[in-house]
């Protein structure tokens, strides 16, 4: 009984996430493409006419498959400290007086956040399509089936930010830019981190994103020739640092949050 | 539980005990080691100025909120370990709105009901059971918002989502209701069928209520008033004792010839102004009885017969609460 109440509360948690997504569907359009134009279109095909000579893979698809992680680790984030402006409405109140585990809570926005992240990125597609990047079906079905990891995952560094950041929506908001901006310069997903020495690398290593990003290419560029240019570790190996990452990011930003709210 | 008069006293459905709570870095308490007991199906009115520490205790009563010190049971569970089961007993209407306005005022119903596991979350109105159907009609046609249900509620004004969040905090039938200043923003209308339903709700479902407002008329409908300033209980008891023990009747007298008119308010317990004038206290007797006795020609007559509201603003007045405690 008490399962099927928390499993029925991040159902429909979730649910909300969803709808609100669909009732402001022309702003979820436009940021849909916006990102894959900025920094797919735009950076990204900046980046290969002019340096990406001599890699020896195609850096669009690369960037491709690294901004598609991104987008999932940041929109799903960002789904979770939306809690912050939904404490400012005082509509966390409504959610925290609920019978429900706060594991749910957390839980639920992150369901909601993987369900409206995924919907995004038909607009990867359409964008890649458009640019000539070959993404076949492989891709596509590796992407579908990490997508709900990477997203718990971003989920889970959401929970963290917004216990962390939690004074203000505009302090959160801050928060997640600072946080997704780090990540994407320094985790490889749009500039490839291989060859990064000293405190870069230091850095690299220390993005959760990075490990995201490196187990879809692992997966994706398995058997081919660029594997051993562009992935850094086994796809075993990032899946187990993920996995204790996102455990310990959830459960200690689900606690601070909560802590947070009760102990004012 | 039997007392020795051979009375059935019930067991409180809300118990605190020398609650105290102090905020982070505040020097002062906002709430000071108050106790009290509500009991099941009471209509409880719990009273004070801004910042007497109203919502705080409303907040920590409904687990939102930690104490500092001090033992809370509600509805028979514990608040340190048992919160879970508390929020399943209880229903709250928040101070602030507490509505998602990207919703519709019927999808922030659903949305609650289906959290609370009363009913299975369906995406859509059509595919949620008739029973749910009907009981959302009905609510929202007895507040009058039935015709805005399925509208954004960007569109409602501050009454009409105060009347929304009202239906939704009764959805899943709790053993007691919360109501933090409910009526805030409400027409006099609404107000008045709001508490007619209010009264009816507690009255057929034995639904406590745990009232906090600013309107002390309000109180009136109250079985117990519990006024509480600067975080201590400055009163406790029934309406009509709060009128007995805080309503000051009198009559102001004057006249030119003030020695014979002494003699003759003798018998009444008079006391004298400043100024020199009569004041005749008429708690026993009526103000006739009194004129009934008077033959001086008199300068001044008034009869002075506080409001509730003058009463409660004269208790919540630093210098009367002292008197009072």
């Amino acid at each position: 009984m008490s399962t099927k109440r928390e499993l029925n509360a991040v159902g429909v948690i979730g649910a909300r996430e969803i709808v609100r997504f669909f009732k402001d569907w022309k702003s979820s359009l436009v940021f849909s493409f916006m990102f894959p134009v900025l920094f797919l279109g735009i950076l990204g095909g900046s980046i290969a006419e002019n340096l990406s000579s001599g890699l020896g893979y195609n850096y669009l698809q690369f960037a491709l498959i690294g901004m598609v992680a991104n987008t999932l680790v940041m929109n799903t984030m960002m789904s979770v400290t939306s809690l912050v402006e939904d404490r400012e409405n005082d509509f966390t109140q409504e959610i925290f007086v609920a019978p429900v585990s706060r594991y749910s809570i957390i839980l639920g926005k992150i369901v909601g956040g993987t369900v409206t992240s995924i919907l995004q990125l038909f607009a990867f597609v359409i964008v890649a399509v458009v640019m000539g990047i070959p993404v076949g079906l492989p891709i596509i079905g590796w992407v579908l089936l990490l997508a709900p990891i990477i997203c718990i995952s971003g989920g889970a560094l959401g929970a963290l930010i917004a216990s962390i950041f939690s004074s203000s929506p505009k302090t959160a908001d801050r928060g997640v830019i600072m946080i997704a901006f780090a990540q994407m310069f320094l985790s490889g997903a749009i500039i490839p981190i291989n060859n990064s020495t000293g405190i870069l690398s230091v850095l690299a290593h220390a993005m959760p994103m990075t490990y995201l990003i490196d187990l879809l290419r692992g997966v994706i560029y398995q058997g081919t020739p660029a594997y051993s240019s562009i992935v850094l570790y086994s796809p075993a190996f990032d899946l187990i640092v993920v996995a204790i990452i996102s455990v310990a990011f959830f459960i200690v930003g689900t606690t601070l949050f909560v802590r947070g709210e009760r102990n004012r | 539980m039997v007392n020795k008069m051979g009375e059935i006293k019930l067991q409180p459905i809300i118990q605190v005990k020398n609650l105290t709570k102090r905020y982070n870095k505040a020097q002062q308490l906002a709430v000071n080691n108050i106790s009290f007991d509500v009991q099941p199906g009471e209509f409880f009115a719990f009273l004070g100025p801004n910042g007497a520490g109203k919502t705080t205790t409303i907040s920590i009563l409904t687990t939102t909120l930690s104490k500092t010190s001090g033992d809370i049971t509600i509805a028979g569970y514990n608040i340190n370990n048992q919160s879970k089961d508390i929020r399943q007993n209880v229903g709250i209407v928040f101070q602030n709105p507490s509505l998602d306005l990207y919703l519709t005022a019927e999808e922030n119903i659903r949305f609650h009901v289906s959290l609370y596991g009363d009913y299975q979350y369906k995406p859509t109105y059509r595919l949620m059971p008739q029973e749910y159907k009907s009981l959302v009609t009905q609510l929202a046609d007895f507040l009058d918002i039935g015709e805005d249900l399925f509208k954004p509620l960007r569109t409602f004004s501050g009454g009409m989502k105060r009347k929304l969040e009202i239906i939704r905090s009764l959805m899943h039938k709790p053993k007691i209701l919360f109501l933090d200043e409910p009526t805030q923003g409400l027409d006099a209308v609404s107000r008045r069928d709001l508490w007619g339903y209010l009264r009816k709700v507690s009255k057929e479902q034995k639904t406590t209520i745990f009232l906090t407002t600013h309107y002390i008329e309000e109180a009136e409908f109250a079985d117990r008033v519990c006024i509480v300033n600067h975080g201590q209980i400055a009163f406790l008891g029934t309406p009509a004792e709060m009128k007995n023990r805080l309503m000051d009747n009198y009559l102001l007298l004057d006249a030119e010839n003030r020695s014979l008119l002494a003699s003759e308010l003798r018998p009444f317990k008079t006391e004298i102004t400043p100024d020199g004038k009569f004041k005749v206290h008429f708690d026993e007797q009526t103000p006739q009885h009194i004129f009934s006795q008077i033959k001086t020609s008199l300068l001044q007559l008034e009869i002075h017969t506080p409001s509730l509201e003058e009463a409660y603003m004269n208790l919540i007045d630093s210098k009367n609460l002292e008197a009072v405690q």
